[in-house]
């Protein structure tokens, strides 16, 4: 297996600096490495992980993951009833960074998160990367449980590559599954899917093409549904894509925040020798 | 049983060649490459007008031995020519190829054939590889990947880009699209863990060849365990094992002619070079280490009278569990068409009809 990874040696993101921001009534944890164009990014159902793939986009952008309010050590979050309300408690936390127009990256259950966002407020949001969104979910699809073994089976195609990474911590999951189940909404909503067509940002949706959580083949609704979006299926990764091929999913996330539509051309050298 | 007729459009070289691989180029005729595709074109009218379920044609490439480098033009020209039989392509060899490239022009193939066609994917084997200047070490993975993408694009209704480790695309969306939805019955051929394991996981049939029925039966075994661990059971046409056949009016007349026959391949490797690929070839048997067979002829599995070669196909089915025989007629190296017609004849009248109820 000549391309195979070797498991990362060190935890990533230990360049990022951990902040706070107040916002919408929340004290919002956040961390932050990179210089460039900012790139928000909402997280997954499992709160915020750092990923090899955050440690590439911050060589190109400023790079600000959030923990959404109830994720995390953040208190339990009893008072957000939709995922509208996240959205627009997010874009709040944004603001009060100074960040008025950004790129914005939506991590599966934040990938919802972000659509609503950009839905709020697109004259904000540049250009939209969805990684394995569950905004379209399979009929009765399920977020990942039990042990950490178990969770980490169904988030990676190859947890044996994990290395420094931490196991996913099913006490942080738990805490946070009131407000998920509360904020998921159904598997295809129709207050959400009507809007879609509306939406004008750029959008990059990637599906891993081993994800068991959300099955690739919904990324073909928001190819259909979205006026400006691209579908990339990412070979061999599961549902944390960024996790599996860091390279892989930072490369056309880069390519695509920084070409938009016009990524569809390759600018790649293929000359051998001169 | 299914039975398919492994077509080769054998070149008749007017001169003698170079017995070495690669072939010199310079010494091929034109004339003969000619003759050789009409004469592959007659031969196949009568083994359709003998009952043959398939045609079958491979991706070989700088050797006048099997005369279809690419196994998808020919295929092209045979079901433009050719009314009832089912086309089998199988090659193309997916680690060298576009696979974008060949899941539109299979697609296009199964259109242009009404629906005739069965695909095989493989990697190929090491020499192959060579012909293109591809490291064998990543061929596995060039296949595997290759091939996933194939299967994505035959189904995928929308534009979509491919983020792999050896292929790379922004906006895939085929045209036209494979006539038999959702795509021709496809095989994954080879004996590795690896392709049993992708045409498991992906529902495919699996392809064998060569080997003797117990070896060729521990991948077909692993390969219907691994479908079992998917959830589903192959039927017998999924699985396909290729094989020589020499047959004659009577076994001792069937042995005295394999006797004949040189045990080495006609268009040998240099030293060098064989050494160097049997260092690196990496192949296996459901996960056990197979030594490869560099410069060696092929061997002859089914070998007898009509009746003897109709109890070793009965055995065939039974070990292996194939459902489909993919058989070779033509002596190996030989260039005299005669003794191929001559075992067709007695295949087609003898043998063919005996096969339908194993």
């Amino acid at each position: 297996m000549a391309a195979t990874p070797e498991p990362l040696a060190r935890p990533p993101g230990a360049a990022f600096r951990e902040g706070f921001v107040e916002a919408d009534g929340f004290r919002i944890r956040y961390m932050e490495g990179g210089r460039g164009a900012p790139l928000v990014h909402l997280h997954g159902a499992g709160g915020l992980r750092l990923a090899a793939s955050h440690d590439l986009l911050s060589e190109r952008f400023r790079v600000v993951a959030f923990e959404m309010p109830g994720f995390g050590q953040s208190p339990e979050n009893t008072r957000t009833r939709t995922m509208p309300e996240l959205a627009s408690t997010m874009a709040q936390a944004a603001g009060k960074l100074g960040l008025d127009a950004f790129n914005l990256m939506g991590t599966s259950f934040g990938g919802k998160t972000a659509l609503w966002l950009a839905l709020q407020a697109p004259e904000r949001v540049q250009a939209l990367v969805l990684e394995a969104p569950a905004a379209i979910r399979q009929a009765g699809a399920q977020s990942p449980s039990g042990s950490p073994e178990e969770i980490a089976r169904r988030l990676y195609a190859h947890p044996e590559r994990l290395g420094a990474i931490p196991l996913p911590d099913p006490a942080l999951r738990a805490k946070a599954q009131a407000l998920v189940q509360r904020l998921r909404g159904p598997d295809r909503d129709p207050e959400l899917e009507a809007r879609l067509p509306g939406l004008t940002t750029p959008t990059l949706v990637l599906f891993g093409t081993l994800d068991q959580v959300i099955a690739p083949a919904m990324g073909r609704f928001y190819k259909a549904l979205m006026p400006n979006c691209h579908l990339v299926f990412v070979y061999d990764a599961g549902h944390a894509i960024g996790t599996d091929r860091p390279e892989a999913f930072a490369e056309v996330a880069i390519d695509f925040l920084q070409r938009r539509e016009a990524f569809v051309i390759s600018r790649a050298p293929t000359v051998i020798h001169p | 049983m299914k039975i398919s007729f492994f077509e080769t459009a054998r070149y008749c070289a007017p001169r003698p060649l170079p017995p070495e691989w690669p072939v010199p180029s310079g010494a091929y005729d034109p004339e003969a490459g000619a003759d050789a595709y009409r004469g592959m074109i007659e031969r196949l009218r009568y083994v359709e007008e003998l009952g043959f379920d398939w045609v079958s044609v491979s991706e070989h490439h700088y050797s006048p031995r099997i005369l279809t480098p690419s196994p998808i033009v020919s295929a092209a020209y045979l079901a433009a020519h050719l009314q009832r039989i089912t086309i089998a392509v199988l090659g193309p060899i997916v680690p060298h190829s576009n696979p974008v490239r060949v899941a539109e022009e299979l697609a296009m193939l199964d259109t242009l054939a009404r629906g005739r066609l069965v695909v095989g994917l493989l990697r190929g084997t090491t020499n192959e590889a060579m012909t293109y200047d591809l490291n064998p070490d990543e061929a596995r993975e060039r296949t595997d990947e290759g091939m996933e993408l194939i299967l994505r694009a035959w189904a995928e209704p929308e534009p979509f880009g491919w983020q792999g480790r050896h292929f790379q695309y922004r906006a895939v969306s085929i045209w036209p699209r494979p006539l038999q939805q959702p795509h021709p019955p496809t095989y994954a051929l080879g004996t590795s863990r690896e392709s049993c394991e992708f045409a498991a996981r992906h529902r495919l049939g699996c392809g064998v060849s060569y080997g003797p029925f117990e070896v060729m039966a521990r991948a077909t075994r692993y390969y219907r365990e691994q479908c079992a661990r998917h959830g589903w059971e192959p039927t017998p046409e999924q699985i396909i094992y290729r094989a020589n056949m020499l047959v004659a009016d009577t076994d001792q007349e069937a042995h005295a002619r394999l006797a004949e026959r040189p045990g080495t391949a006609p268009f040998a490797m240099r030293e060098g070079i064989r050494d160097a690929i049997v260092k690196i070839e990496s192949r296996n048997i459901a996960g056990q280490a197979r030594t490869p067979n560099v410069g060696g002829a092929l061997p002859t599995t089914f070998v007898g009278s009509p009746d003897t070669v109709v109890e070793q196909v009965r055995r065939c089915r039974e070990v292996v569990g194939a459902g489909v025989l993919d058989i070779s007629l033509h002596p190996p190296g030989s260039a005299d068409l005669d003794p191929l017609m001559r075992a067709l004849e007695l295949f087609g009248r003898k043998v063919l009809p005996r096969l339908r109820d194993i």
